[in-house]
């Protein structure tokens, strides 16, 4: 059960690495963008598309590590004047409740993906295929339920906050 | 049963899951998709989560957030607040109440280039109060105006609040921006009054503090100049046309990284905490705007938005009374989950009356702003407060005993907004034709 924990704990940490280097590229791009488009007159071609794929991956990707440390918006002050045992349930249940949405949206974003792989969806100007960032997404869905499946391990082993 | 009250059981099964402890953001997901499964098919409901959760990610406009977040956390963690603080301390630390009108004076400037409350309320609380503790200052008046200065960066540019806003109602960020100026200045004007006045009624509340020399005060000016060169190029940016939003949060975040770099106030593990916090707060932000646009279709086959309209236009009322009964709303609502969540809830269904009764979006924009700004500082959801107790080991109590005289600001701002709305709508309307 450790190694699950350790193994969720890393994957997510490796994704948030992905989404700040894709945030740092975001401003490195977007400035080296104004600067050639302002004063050389020779703008990067299709930044604008591009910042939208990396803006996917900071979002995407970082969202496991947010749900991991807790730090989506929620509101637990009534939960929390239950006794133990009701608050634990009330906990799984939200829990499993997560995990079906992210069980839903990553399979339903997997089939988005191959529609836009098999109609060949592109961006206008850089003609970037857009089934990769859908798969991404896919993928983040499924490493949230796994974050989600850990809430419960913790909930079960009394060290859920 | 009518879609209206599909609607109506759809927005009280909402607010009944977020008292559930799940993330708000997953609980408009689940009404969402459920109430446009069962009103039009579950196939196109499936198919629109995943389109919107794709649109709203895979967004260049929704970048601007993280872009101004990672701004503000690099200027938190290269300690420039520091820096502004200690300017405007060597001004006006000398007066009566001096370093509580100082943290108002340096949290103010600060603003320009941090758009985070309590990104603000953090920084202070570890820089202010101690200072103020060293001088004597009562703990009920320093973290009461820490907590309440945090607020200000929901108002002043660059705002995140004010860009959510503008992207929930199409709004131009950049009218907002300007819109959110001179109420800022006059709420921070009111702070100060208030603190006078306190210091005035208990002056051993507020003591005075050595004055500075001119020499020791001029040492301070190039930082303050500094911020004001970034700021004045990010909203002049923005106003002339010069870059998008987005590339004015990249130019910004990449100049206030600079100087912090030249100045050697943060490393590379510094900015990679800031990057990593800023995915925090930009995926909370996005993952509720991804939530209620799933719930927001949902919502617009109930027509629950236009008939909220048309009711509200019916009630033959004073514009102030609606728009009062709409403030009361979001600050109730705001108060029990959270005042960034409610807005992002609420807006779509109050915004068509606004239109209908023809008041100014970027106006009710602004009372909306001052509405959330009191929600972060009243129970029981006072995030600013929760956080400046934390950092200064300071009773909740005393903080809210210290937070209730800076809302007659509050209150005041709000007032003078409402009633010339000038204040709000004179800058944009001058600059952006």
């Amino acid at each position: 059960m450790t190694g699950f924990l350790w193994f969720t704990e890393k994957t997510s940490k490796l994704m948030d690495i992905i989404a700040y280097t894709a945030l740092t590229s975001i401003m490195l791009l977007t400035v080296t963008d104004v600067v050639l488009r302002r004063f050389f007159n020779a703008p990067i071609v299709g930044t604008y598309e591009i910042v939208g794929m990396l803006g996917a991956i900071v979002l995407g990707f970082g969202l496991p590590l947010s749900s991991w440390l807790r730090s989506l918006i929620y509101v637990d002050f009534i939960v929390k004047k239950f006794p133990q045992k009701g608050q634990d349930i009330i906990n799984i249940t939200t829990r499993i409740v997560v995990i079906i949405v992210f069980l839903t949206i990553g399979y339903h974003m997997i089939q988005y993906g191959t529609e836009l792989m098999v109609s060949r969806e592109v961006s206008m100007t850089r003609r970037i295929p857009f089934y990769p960032i859908a798969y991404g997404l896919a993928i983040s869905s499924f490493v949230q339920c796994l974050v989600h499946v850990v809430d419960i391990i913790k909930i079960f082993g009394g060290e859920y906050e | 049963m009518s879609e209206v009250e599909y609607g109506l059981i759809g927005l009280a099964v909402v607010l009944g899951m977020f008292l559930t402890g799940i993330e708000l953001a997953f609980a408009m997901i689940v009404v969402g998709v459920v109430g446009f499964g069962t009103l039009i098919s579950w196939d196109a409901a499936l198919s629109l989560l995943v389109k919107d959760i794709f649109n709203v990610f895979n967004s260049y406009s929704f970048t601007v957030i993280p872009l101004f977040v990672l701004m503000g956390q690099v200027s938190f963690n290269a300690g420039i607040a520091k820096r502004l603080f200690d300017f405007a301390h060597k001004f006006v630390g000398h007066i009566p109440g001096g370093l509580a009108m100082a943290t108002v004076v340096g949290a103010t400037t600060f603003k320009a280039i941090c758009g985070s409350s309590p990104a603000t309320a953090a920084t202070f609380a570890s820089v202010a109060v101690p200072e103020m503790d060293r001088y004597g200052y009562g703990r009920k008046l320093s973290t009461g105006i820490v907590a309440s200065v945090g607020t200000l960066g929901v108002l002043l540019p660059p705002s995140v609040t004010l860009i959510i806003y503008g992207i929930i109602t199409d709004s131009s960020i950049a009218r907002l921006f300007l819109a959110g100026i001179f109420p800022g200045l006059i709420i921070a004007f009111l702070f100060v009054c208030v603190i006078f006045g306190w210091c005035k009624i208990d002056p051993k509340i507020g003591p005075v503090s050595p004055k500075s020399t001119w020499v020791e005060r001029f040492k301070t000016l190039p930082d303050v100049l500094v911020v004001g060169v970034i700021f004045v190029l990010i909203i002049g940016g923005i106003l002339y046309g010069f870059f998008t939003p987005s590339e004015a949060g990249s130019v910004g975040t990449f100049l206030v990284l600079l100087l912090a770099i030249f100045k050697k106030d943060i490393n590379f593990q510094g900015y990679i905490k800031s990057a990593s916090e800023s995915i925090r707060t930009a995926g909370m932000v996005l993952s509720l705007i991804a939530g209620s646009t799933v719930l927001g279709h949902f919502i617009a086959i109930t027509k629950i938005p236009l008939i909220t309209a048309d009711w509200l236009v019916s009630l033959n009322q004073p514009a102030w009374v609606i728009v009062a009964m709409i403030s009361i709303i979001y600050l109730v609502g705001g108060s029990f989950i959270d005042d960034i969540a409610f807005m992002i809830l609420a807006t779509p269904i109050f915004y068509p009356a606004i239109l209908k009764l023809g008041y100014d979006p970027i106006w009710f924009g602004m009372l909306v702003a001052i509405t959330v700004m009191v929600g972060v500082i009243i129970p029981p959801m006072a995030v600013v407060v929760f956080i400046v107790s934390k950092i200064t080991k300071t009773p909740l109590s005393v903080v809210y005993s210290g937070v209730y005289p800076f809302l007659i600001s509050l209150f005041v701002g709000w007032v003078l907004v409402f009633l010339f709305p000038g204040i709000a709508t004179f800058l944009p309307n001058l600059l952006m034709k």
